[in-house]
């Protein structure tokens, strides 16, 4: 109907005032742009940590000593976790558990000719590298006979490799390193790729990835608090973990919270319960900021229907009815704050393109998210332009024709 | 030809404020046929511009009867009203009362959005007005960009929109020196004459009603005067 004219009729209104109109819209504007900026950068965030924990594997999981639940009772060495309970796990859940070992690392110095450096070992056990994503590129992985055989073994990543022997394939070559306050010699038998997660980029420590039988870890005894383990992933990982801790408690002859389990998925859960959270809060500071953009917007319009109130009697004296008149405003409000809106899913993007630009982070744009915040800055600017209209709408038209 | 357009019965208008009350109209009966040219006259505050308004549908009688081509105008909604004057009345203001910034040809298609013609016919026919009244050559002003006289011109062509019978101006030609007036009266003395339409003005100036062929003198709410210049008719 009148539709046409009175986007028209809005749109030279609000161009006729720019600053005017520029100011109004601000509240909309920085209530918009905020929430797209920081939904944005979540929804970047939450992708890059998803694809972390995917590369870094879905699939794990520890299983540990709970020190809490010990605490009063000195420990003992039948309480740890020793090499007969790993393989009564592995006889109790053969399809559930794809890996295990005891999970122990070190870090030596070291010095290859005159090139220094430092070695980050991660002790493993056989077939590590069919579970982490690993690529050997030479030689091969850590295997049962090392492990057994407690051999002076390594495997290192290609930086390493380049770093040290200035080649790539360095199968066959030594580093002297300090494990446990003595010295040995670990001959390389393999060299692996890997992609680097962002958690390899956050550790920009010196050390270079490397790994060995973690039965060279073991000094002492051949007990460990802490087990790695790479599971099923059909399974659900809360389920199949308390499983895991229960029948170990078991066998141990233990309470059973004696041991905990830690799985990827269920921190991927907790972080995600954090985001939802962190959207709860977004989406309240989004609420009021729309509401004082919204009162931004009424006042305005109550101006410009004082302003206009002569412009509403020659209308009304021409034959507009009240819903015309109603129609006219409402639209005007609405458009005002859709333009609003526009402009702050612009800006809440550049802003989170910048961020995201920093961080070196793809940047998620949701299409929807967009299509919803123009929309409710409208629903926000016909709520709050609906008292302004009305009361455009209701004037008399002989007083409004008398105002001066 | 003699049909009764408007027929006022007993109306009066009554102002109050707080404890002050003026009566504008005091019990004033009038009939006026289709194709009569009035000219209303009357001292300032005599009620002349009240009982315009009233005719005109923007403002309400506080008691008495007013029937527009026979109906009760006084039963009508507010929307109602605003499809009678949009129809059936085209009013001239003295103040012009041209919507601001916007062109001489958009005034003048106002009256046609809310009358719902049809995008692509309101143009041509605004184009038309704006021709009768001799301002083809202004349609794409500003009414800021306009002469008095221009302005008056705009605001007839625009009462003008959506054909109405009726014509009503109150003090038309009272912001205008002799020659723009004259200009005035005589579009209006053409509509009257070659359109048949009814036209009813309001003057301070004896020379401007003697265009017309009845004059009603006012004093203090009541009809005074009600004469006939063309003789019998
Ligand atoms: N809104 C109003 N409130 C109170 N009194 C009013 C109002 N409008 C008009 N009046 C009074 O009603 C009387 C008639 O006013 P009206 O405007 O009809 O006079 P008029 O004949 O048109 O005068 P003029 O020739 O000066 O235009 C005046 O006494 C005026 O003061
Ligand atoms: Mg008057």
């Amino acid at each position: 109907m009148l539709l046409t004219e009175n986007i028209k009729l809005a749109l030279s209104s609000i161009k006729m005032n720019k600053m005017r109109s520029f100011l109004t819209m601000l509240g909309i504007i920085i209530g918009i742009s905020s929430v797209i900026a920081i939904t944005s950068i979540g929804a970047s965030a939450e992708a890059v940590v998803s694809k972390e924990f995917q590369s870094f594997g879905m699939n794990n999981m520890y299983v540990y000593l709970n020190w809490e639940a010990v605490r009063d009772q000195p420990i003992q060495y039948a309480d740890l976790i020793l090499p007969e309970d790993i393989e009564a796990l592995q006889a109790r859940f053969p399809d559930d558990i794809l890996y295990v070992a005891p999970s122990i690392s070190a870090s030596s110095e070291t010095k290859v000719g005159r090139v220094r450096g430092k070695l980050g070992m991660t002790g493993v056990a056989a077939d590590y590298n069919k579970f982490y994503h690993m690529e050997m590129i030479h030689g091969r992985m850590i295997n049962q006979s090392d492990l057994d055989g407690k051999r002076d073994r390594i495997v290192i990543d290609e930086a390493a490799s380049g770093y040290f022997f200035n080649k790539s394939d360095s199968v066959g070559e030594t580093f002297t390193v300090t494990l446990n306050g003595e010295s040995r010699d670990l001959t390389v038998v393999g060299v692996f790729r890997k992609e680097a997660s962002l958690f390899d980029q956050l550790n920009t420590g010196e050390s270079y990835t490397t790994y060995i039988p973690y039965s060279l870890l073991q000094t002492v005894d051949d007990s460990t608090s802490y087990l790695e383990l790479y599971i099923n992933g059909d399974k659900d990982q809360t389920q199949l973990g308390g499983e895991i801790v229960r029948y170990l408690a078991r066998i141990k002859d233990k309470v059973p919270e004696f041991y905990r389990f830690e799985s990827a998925e269920v921190q991927m859960d907790m972080i995600n319960s954090v985001l939802g959270t962190l959207s709860i809060a977004i989406g309240a500071i989004a609420a009021i900021s729309l509401v004082v953009g919204g009162i931004g917007i009424m006042n305005i319009m109550l101006v410009s229907v004082t302003e206009r109130t002569r412009e509403i009697g020659i209308r009304k004296s021409l034959g507009a009815r009240t819903k015309d008149i109603l129609t006219q405003f409402l639209i005007e409000s609405m458009i005002l704050a859709a333009i609003g809106g526009m402009i702050g899913t612009l800006l809440g993007i550049g802003i989170a393109a910048i961020g995201m630009g920093i961080a070196g982070v793809a940047l998620i744009i949701d299409p929807m998210m967009i299509l919803l915040a123009v929309g409710f800055s409208a629903v926000v600017g016909m709520f709050f332009g609906l008292y302004p209209a009305r009361k455009a709408a209701r004037l008399d038209p002989i007083e409004a024709l008398r105002y001066e | 030809m003699n049909e009764e357009i408007i027929k006022i019965e007993k109306l009066s208008k009554l102002y109050e404020n707080g404890d002050l009350s003026v009566k504008a109209l005091d019990n004033i009966s009038l009939s006026v046929t289709q194709g009569e040219f009035i000219a209303i006259m009357g001292a300032s505050g005599s009620g002349k511009s009240t009982l315009m308004n009233i005719l005109g549908c923007l403002d309400r009688p506080t008691e008495g009867y007013y029937y527009l081509e026979g109906i009760d105008v006084g039963e009508k909604t507010d929307d109602e009203l605003s499809e009678i004057r949009n129809r059936k009345i085209g009013f001239v203001f003295q103040s012009f009362n041209l919507i601001p910034r916007t062109s001489a040809l958009q005034n003048v298609e106002l009256p046609m959005i809310y009358g719902k013609v049809k995008a692509s016919e309101r143009t041509g026919m605004a184009l038309s007005l704006l021709e009768q009244v001799g301002l083809t050559d202004r349609a794409h002003h500003m009414p800021n960009e306009l002469s008095g006289g221009q302005k008056q011109r705009v605001a007839i062509a625009r009462a003008l929109a959506n054909c109405p019978q009726i014509i009503l101006a109150d003090e038309p030609t009272g912001n205008l020196d002799s020659h723009s007036s004259e200009e005035i009266m005589e579009i209006f003395a053409r509509l009257n004459r070659k359109e048949g339409n009814t036209v009813i003005i309001v003057t301070h100036e004896r020379d401007v009603a003697e265009f017309t062929d009845r004059i009603i003198t006012f004093k203090d709410g009541s009809v005074i005067k009600d004469e006939n210049l063309k003789g019998v008719s």
